[in-house]
C-alpha cells in the first residue's frame, strides 16, 4: 500500500542559516525547523495552502552563481513558497515586520474586538498575533462593518460574521476534508462572507471542526457559546466512547462539568478531526440531569437508597442458584467486559451474556475467522491514506466509521485513490467515488460474487454463474460498472472496507465473508470492521456467549437475541443489564419490553435513568468512561487508555469494580485496586494483548497484530455461495 | 507619425467579418504560411517580433509560446483573455467585433505552434456583440475547414470555444479568469514560484497559453509579413516593437481606438483623437485605469513604449488612455477609481480587500468636506501596504492609482482636506462630482 517517498533535498538559507529541507516543503514549515515561526492566519497543515490571509509575507532571494544573493522584489507568503534549490528566506527584517502590521491593521480595522465576551478570547490567533506583531493604535477613523452577530448555521454552528477574517479555513474544510461542500464564500471584497449555499443549514456529519479550525471566534459552537472562558477550563486528553474509531479528544470541563470536547491529534486515527457524534454527543451523556447518585433497591412500588453492601447482597441474592443473564452496552472498558464476563462465568455460573445489538448475531462456528481462517481487521485507519484503491462494501462509511472515512476520502482527494462503493442505498462516499455499484437491497452476497468471479481466479470456479451479465441481472449493478470496478481494484492491493452492519442484510454474512476472501485471493487487505464504541474490545475481552477472552471457545450461552426472548418466556429469572436499555438498543423493542416484564429480577448498572428502570429491582451506579480509568479497543483494533477526567457523580463505581465486588463477595474474584490490575489479568488471559501493561501503553495507543501463519480455507465460503448461487 | 492601421486597416469594412471578405483582403495568409514551417520557426518568428503581451503586463508573447511541453504528453490549451474590464480600455471589444478572423486566425497559429487542442475565448460578459460577431465567424471558420479537424490539411485539431464571463473585473486577471472557465469562483490561484506556470499547469492542470485579443491579433501580420519586418515598427524605442491600439477617452474630441506605433509621443494620441475637449489638458491616465496619472507637464514629454512610459511615471498598461481637462477634481476622480477597484476586489486576500475599501472610505470623506490633516500620509501608506502585498495585481492595481495622483497632484488633497471643498471649483467640476459631495463645489 506503500506510496513511494520523495527523499529529494534542497539547501536553502533561512535568516542567514543553511539547511537541507524535502524539495518542495513549504517555507512555513521549514522554517519551523530552526525552531522559528511565521504567523498565519489561512495556513493549515492539512489543507492545501491558499496564501489569502498574507500573514506569512516574507522576503525572498535566490542565491546567484557568483554567491550572491538575488532578492524578488515583493515579499512572499510563506506558506504557499515550496522551498527550492539557493533559496534565501528572511523572516525577520524591517520590512516583513512592517508587512506583518499592514496585515494586521488591515484585520482589525473592522474586527468587533469583543474579546471580553467572545469565545475565542485567550486563545486566539488573531489576538495572539496582535500582541506579537500587530499595531498598537488604530489609525481607522471610519465606522467598521456591522454584520450578524448570531447568526446559526446549523443546530451545531453559529457564525458571528463580524468576527470572520475571510480565511476560507472552514470553506477550504467542507471541500477538501469533510467533501461535503458546505460552505463558500457569498460576495465579494470587503463584503466576502462564508456562508451555506443558499443559506441553507449546515449539513455535515463534521461540522464541529470548523469550530476549532476558525483562527478567530467567528464560528462558534452554539452550545458552548458564552459558557466559559478559555482560562477558566481545564483540559485532559481523553478518547470518545460514541463512535468505534478510538478518536482522540479533549475534555474541556469547568468545576468538574464537562464543557466541551475538542479533536487532539493522533496521526493514526483522527489526525485531529472529529465527527459531531465525538464533539456533540457526550454532552448529553455527561451532563445528563437524570445521572444515578446512589444505589438503590425496589420497595413495592418504589426504590430505597441503599448502601452498596446492601444492594451487593440484593444482587447475589437474586442470583443465587438462578437462571441468570447479562447484557452489556458497547461503552464500558475493556476492563470492564473482562470483570464482568469473569464474574458472569464464575459467580454467576453462566455463559448468557452478549453485548451484541444488532439483529443477527453470528455463533463463533460462523464468524469469518472460523469459516475462512481470516482475520476481520487486516489494517488500520491510516494505512488507507495510502492505498491505490478502496473498496467500500455495504456500509454508510461516514455514519458507521467517520475517521476511516476521512481517511478514505483523503486517499482520493491526496493521491488520487480509486475508491468503490457498493451499497444499496446513497451515501457520501459516492460523492467521490471512481465507480458506484448501487445493488438491490438484499443482493449484497450476489453482488460480492459477481466481484470474486472478476478479481479471485480461485473463487472463478465457485462463482462460475456470477458472471457480470447474471450480477447485473441479480443486483441491479450494471455489467459495465462491475468490471470497471474490478478494473479499478486488481493488481493494487486494495483496501476493502464493510462494517458488521452487513449482517443485518439477506445474506449478509455471506456477502461479508466472500468479500473477505475475495480481497484475500486478490491481493487487498479486509476490514470487516464493528459498529459500536467498544465493541470490538468487548468480544476480545471475552464477553460473548461462545467465545470466551481470547476467542477460546466455550460451552455456548444464549446470545441477546435468545435472552431477551427467554426472559420475555419468564424462563429467566435474573438479567443484570451493564450500561445498556434493551428498550432503546435492540431492534425488536416490543421483545425488549416483553423480556423486561418477565424477569423476576432486573439488575441495572448504570449511569442515568433509562426507560430499563421501571422494571428494576436494584438500580446500581455506573460512572461514565471518562469518569474513570479504562482501556478501549477501536474498530482498528488500537488499544488505547484513558485516564480519569471528570469526577462521578455520587457514588457511582467503574462497572468492573462493580464486578469486581460482586465477586469478592461470592469468593470468586481477586481483588483488583485500579483498571491497571485488571489490564494485568487480561494480558495473562487474551493472547492479543500479552505483556501489555496498563501504564506502558503509548499515548497514541497500539494497534493490536493479527496472529502470523493463520491459513485461509475457501470450503465454507464456497459451499454457502454454491447454495446461494446454485439456488437460483 | 501618424496612425499606423496594421490590425485595424480594415475595421470599418463590414465584409471584413465575413471569411469571404476576410480571406479577399489577404486574411489567413499568415495561417498558410505558418502551417509550412516547423513549430519551433513559428514560436522563433514571434521572438524576432519582438511581441510583447498587449493585456497589460508586456510580457514576452514567445516565452510563453515557447514553454509549453514540445513533446506533447497531454492535451495543450489555448485562452483568448478577451474580459477587458479595465476602465478606460475597449479596444478588444472592436478587435473582436469587427475583425473577428484575426483573433481566430491568430488563435489557430498560437495552436498550430504549441500542439493546442481547444481554445476558450473568454469574453466579458457585456460585449454580447463581440461574442454574436465571434460566433458568427467561428462556425463560418468550422464550417469552411479553418477550425476543427485536420485544419487546413495541417493535420491540427483544433477547436475553439466561447466562454462569456459573469460580471468580474477580476476575471480578466489570468488565474482568476482559469478559475472562472473551470467554473470555480472567480479568484486569482497561486502563481509561479508558488505554483507551476500555467504553461506547465494551466488550465485543468495541463499546459495553457493565456493571451489578450490583440495579443494573438498580432500574431497574423507578424506571421504574414515576417518577424523582421515587425520589428521595424517601433524600432526607435527601447524594447516596443509593432503597432499597439489605444483607447481615448474622456476629455478629448474624437475618443475612439487609435492603433499607432510603439514610439509615437503621447501628444500625438491626443492630436489623433481631435485634441482637449472642454478645456486644457490637465492630466492623462494613458494606459487604464489602474497605471499612475501623468500631470500636463509629464505629457509634453511622454512617449507611447513600455520602457520609456516608465520613465515618465507611468504605464502602457492595456491602453486605456484618458485624457483629463482642467475641471477634473483629481480627488473626485480618485475616488472614483477607488470605489471601481473597491467593488471589483474578489476578497481574497487582506490587503486587497480590506485596504481598497478603507481607502474608498476615506476618499469619500474628504469628499464629504471631513477630511483629516493625516489623511494623505495615511492614504499613501495605505498604498504601500497593499501594493506587492495582495494576492494578485488588482492590489497593485488599486493602489497605483491613488498613489500616483497624491504624488502628481499633492496640493489638491491638501486643499480639499485642509477647507474642505474642491481646488477645481468650475460648474464641470460639480457636473462630475458624486452627488453627496455637491457641497464641496460652488453652486453655480
Ligand atoms: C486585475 C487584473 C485584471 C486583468 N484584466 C485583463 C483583461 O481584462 N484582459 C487582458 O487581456 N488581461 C487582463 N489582465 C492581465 C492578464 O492577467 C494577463 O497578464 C494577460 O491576459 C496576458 O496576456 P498577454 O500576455 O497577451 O498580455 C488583468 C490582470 C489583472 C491583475
Ligand atoms: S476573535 Fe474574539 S478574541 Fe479574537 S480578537 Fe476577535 S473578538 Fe477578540
Ligand atoms: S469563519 Fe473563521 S474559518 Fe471561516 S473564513 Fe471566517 S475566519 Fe476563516
Ligand atoms: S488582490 Fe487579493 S482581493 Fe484583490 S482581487 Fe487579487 S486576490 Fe482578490
Ligand atoms: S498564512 Fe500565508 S497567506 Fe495566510
Amino acid at each position: 500500500m506503500a506510496a513511494a517517498v520523495q527523499t529529494e533535498t534542497v539547501a536553502i538559507t533561512i535568516n542567514d542559516i543553511e539547511l537541507h529541507v524535502p524539495k518542495g516543503e513549504l517555507i512555513v514549515e521549514s522554517v519551523k525547523r530552526l525552531g522559528l515561526e511565521i504567523p498565519i492566519f489561512c495556513y493549515h497543515p492539512r489543507m492545501k495552502p491558499v496564501g489569502m490571509c498574507r500573514m506569512c509575507l516574507v522576503e525572498v532571494g535566490f542565491k546567484q552563481p557568483d554567491g550572491s544573493v538575488r532578492k524578488m522584489p515583493k515579499p512572499q507568503a510563506g506558506c504557499t513558497l515550496p522551498a527550492s534549490e539557493g533559496m534565501v528566506v528572511y523572516t525577520d527584517t524591517e520590512m516583513v515586520h512592517r508587512d506583518r502590521k499592514g496585515v494586521l491593521e488591515f484585520l482589525l480595522i473592522n474586527h468587533p474586538l469583543d474579546c471580553p465576551i467572545c469565545d475565542r478570547g485567550g486563545e486566539c490567533p488573531l489576538q495572539n498575533n496582535t500582541l506579537a506583531y500587530g499595531p498598537s493604535t488604530s489609525r481607522f477613523l471610519e465606522v467598521k462593518r456591522h454584520l450578524p452577530k448570531a447568526y446559526p448555521l446549523s443546530e451545531y454552528v453559529t457564525l458571528d460574521l463580524e468576527r470572520c477574517i475571510q480565511c476560507g479555513r472552514c470553506v477550504r474544510f467542507t471541500e477538501e476534508i469533510s467533501g461535503d461542500s458546505q460552505l463558500a464564500f457569498r460576495f465579494r471584497g470587503a463584503s466576502m462572507q462564508p456562508s451555506t449555499f443558499q443559506l441553507t443549514d449546515f449539513e455535515s456529519r463534521f461540522s464541529g471542526n470548523v469550530i476549532e479550525i476558525c483562527p478567530v471566534g467567528a464560528l462558534t459552537s452554539s452550545k458552548y457559546r458564552f459558557r466559559a472562558r478559555p482560562w477558566d477550563l481545564e483540559t485532559r486528553p481523553g478518547l470518545c466512547t460514541l463512535t468505534p474509531c478510538g478518536t482522540n479528544v479533549f475534555y474541556d470541563y469547568r468545576s468538574g462539568r464537562l464543557v466541551r470536547i475538542n479533536g487532539r491529534t493522533n496521526e493514526d486515527v483522527n489526525e485531529e478531526w472529529t465527527s459531531d457524534t465525538t464533539k456533540f454527543g457526550h454532552d448529553a451523556l455527561y451532563n445528563n440531569p437524570n445521572r444515578i447518585q446512589v444505589p438503590h433497591v425496589r420497595e413495592g412500588e418504589a426504590f430505597r437508597a441503599v448502601e452498596w453492601s446492601e444492594a451487593y447482597a440484593a444482587v447475589l441474592g437474586a442470583c443465587e442458584g438462578k437462571r441468570t443473564a447479562v447484557l452489556a452496552g458497547t461503552m464500558l472498558s475493556n476492563e470492564d467486559y473482562y470483570a464482568w464476563q469473569a464474574l458472569a462465568r464464575t459467580a454467576l455460573a453462566t455463559n448468557h451474556l452478549d453485548l451484541r445489538w444488532q439483529k443477527t448475531l453470528l455463533p463463533a462456528s460462523q464468524m469469518l475467522k472460523a469459516r475462512t481462517g481470516l482475520p476481520g481487521v487486516q489494517y488500520g485507519i491510516a494505512d488507507l491514506e495510502n492505498a491505490l484503491a478502496i473498496l467500500v462494501f455495504g456500509t454508510n462509511l461516514a455514519a458507521d466509521q467517520p475517521m476511516s472515512y476521512l481517511r478514505t476520502r483523503k486517499a482520493w482527494f491526496r493521491n488520487g485513490a480509486r475508491v468503490v462503493v457498493a451499497h444499496h442505498e446513497a451515501s457520501e462516499a459516492e460523492s467521490f467515488a471512481h465507480v458506484v455499484l448501487r445493488y438491490r437491497p438484499g443482493t449484497a452476497a450476489e453482488l460480492a460474487a459477481g466481484l470474486a468471479n472478476l478479481l479471485a481466479p480461485e473463487l472463478a470456479d465457485a462463482t462460475r454463474i456470477a458472471t457480470p451479465e447474471w450480477t447485473e441481472a441479480q443486483t441491479g449493478v450494471p455489467a459495465d460498472r462491475l468490471r470497471e470496478a474490478a478494473e479499478a481494484l486488481r493488481g493494487t492491493e486494495f483496501a476493502a472496507i464493510t462494517t458488521h452492519g452487513l449482517f443485518d442484510e439477506a445474506n449478509g454474512v455471506t456477502a461479508y465473508q466472500t468479500l473477505a476472501l475475495l480481497t484475500s485471493h486478490a491481493g487487498g487487505k479486509f476490514n470487516g470492521l464493528v459498529n459500536h464504541a467498544n465493541e470490538q474490545g468487548g468480544r476480545e475481552m471475552g464477553f460473548a456467549p461462545d467465545l470466551g477472552p481470547g476467542g477460546e471457545a466455550v460451552t455456548a450461552g444464549m446470545n441477546t437475541a435468545e435472552i431477551l426472548q427467554a426472559a420475555a418466556k419468564g424462563e429467566i429469572d435474573t438479567l443484570i443489564l451493564v450500561g445498556c436499555d434493551p428498550i432503546r438498543d435492540f431492534p425488536d423493542t416490543a421483545l425488549a419490553t416483553q423480556a423486561l416484564e418477565n424477569v423476576a429480577n432486573l439488575v441495572l448498572v448504570d449511569s442515568a435513568q433509562t426507560e430499563a428502570c421501571a422494571y428494576a429491582s436494584a438500580i446500581l451506579p455506573m460512572a461514565l468512561p471518562a469518569e474513570r480509568d479504562g482501556t478501549y479497543t477501536s474498530s482498528e483494533r488500537r488499544v488505547q487508555r484513558m485516564e480519569r477526567i471528570l469526577k462521578a457523580p455520587g457514588e457511582s463505581k467503574a462497572p468492573w469494580q462493580i464486578a469486581m465486588e460482586l465477586g469478592l463477595r461470592a469468593g470468586s474474584s481477586a481483588p483488583y485496586f485500579h483498571a491497571r490490575d485488571v489490564m494485568d489479568a487480561i494480558a495473562e488471559q487474551v493472547p492479543a494483548y500479552a505483556g501489555a501493561r496498563y501504564q506502558d501503553i503509548p499515548e497514541t495507543g497500539v494497534r493490536l497484530a493479527n496472529p502470523e501463519g493463520l491459513t485461509r480455507s475457501n470450503d465454507a465460503v464456497v459451499q454457502a455461495l454454491q447454495s446461494l448461487l446454485g439456488g437460483r | 507619425m501618424a496612425e499606423y492601421k496594421l490590425l485595424l486597416e480594415h475595421s470599418h469594412e463590414p465584409e471584413f467579418r465575413t471569411l469571404h471578405g476576410y480571406l479577399a483582403r489577404g486574411g489567413y495568409a499568415a495561417l498558410n504560411r505558418a502551417k509550412g514551417m516547423e513549430r519551433q520557426a513559428i514560436i522563433d518568428e514571434v521572438k524576432t517580433s519582438g511581441l510583447r503581451g498587449r493585456g497589460g503586463a508586456g510580457f514576452p508573447t514567445w516565452i510563453k509560446w515557447n514553454g509549453i511541453e514540445k513533446e506533447k504528453t497531454r492535451p495543450h490549451y489555448l485562452i483568448c483573455n478577451a474580459d477587458e474590464g479595465e476602465p478606460g480600455t475597449f479596444k478588444d471589444k472592436q478587435l473582436m467585433e469587427t475583425t473577428p478572423f484575426l483573433v481566430i486566425e491568430g488563435m489557430t497559429i498560437a495552436a498550430l505552434a504549441t500542439q493546442a487542442d481547444a481554445g476558450y475565448i473568454y469574453i466579458r460578459g457585456e460585449f454580447v456583440d463581440a461574442a454574436k460577431s465571434l460566433r458568427a465567424a467561428i462556425d463560418e471558420a468550422y464550417a469552411h475547414g479553418y477550425l476543427g479537424q485536420n485544419i487546413l490539411g495541417t493535420g491540427l485539431n483544433f477547436d475553439l470555444y466561447i466562454h462569456m464571463g459573469a460580471g468580474s473585473y477580476e476575471c480578466g486577471e489570468e488565474s482568476a479568469l482559469m478559475s472562472s472557465l473551470m467554473g470555480e469562483r472567480g479568484m486569482p490561484r497561486l502563481k509561479f514560484p508558488h505554483a507551476p506556470l500555467p504553461t506547465v499547469a494551466g488550465v485543468w492542470d495541463q499546459p495553457t497559453i493565456i493571451n489578450n485579443v490583440e495579443t494573438y491579433a498580432a500574431a497574423v501580420p507578424i506571421l504574414a509579413k515576417g518577424g523582421e519586418w515587425y520589428v521595424t515598427l517601433g524600432a526607435n524605442t527601447k524594447n516596443s516593437r509593432g503597432t499597439k491600439i489605444f483607447s481615448v477617452s474622456a476629455h478629448v474630441n474624437k475618443p475612439g481606438n487609435y492603433e499607432i506605433e510603439f514610439g509615437t509621443p503621447l501628444m500625438e494620441l491626443l492630436d489623433l483623437a481631435g485634441g482637449m475637449k472642454g478645456g486644457a489638458l490637465k492630466a492623462c491616465v494613458p494606459g487604464g485605469s489602474s497605471v499612475p496619472m501623468l500631470n500636463a507637464e509629464d505629457c509634453q514629454n511622454a512617449i507611447l513604449a513600455y520602457e520609456e512610459l516608465w520613465e515618465t511615471g507611468s504605464m502602457v498598461g492595456s491602453g486605456g488612455c484618458m485624457f483629463l481637462n482642467e475641471h477634473t477634481c483629481i480627488v473626485s476622480y480618485t475616488w472614483r477609481t477607488a470605489q471601481f477597484y473597491a467593488m471589483e476586489s474578489c476578497g481574497k486576500c487582506t490587503p486587497c480587500r480590506e485596504g481598497t475599501k478603507w481607502m474608498l472610505q476615506i476618499l469619500e470623506r474628504i469628499l464629504r468636506g471631513n477630511g483629516q490633516p493625516g489623511d494623505m500620509d495615511l492614504l499613501m501608506e495605505i498604498t504601500k501596504q497593499i501594493d506587492g502585498r495582495s494576492f494578485c495585481g488588482l492590489g497593485d492595481a488599486a493602489a497605483w492609482p491613488v498613489a500616483g495622483a497624491i504624488k502628481k497632484f499633492p496640493e489638491e488633497f491638501e486643499y480639499f482636506i485642509k477647507n474642505g471643498r474642491s481646488m477645481v471649483d468650475t460648474p464641470e467640476a460639480r457636473a462630475m462630482a458624486p452627488r453627496w459631495a455637491q457641497r464641496a463645489f460652488s453652486a453655480v
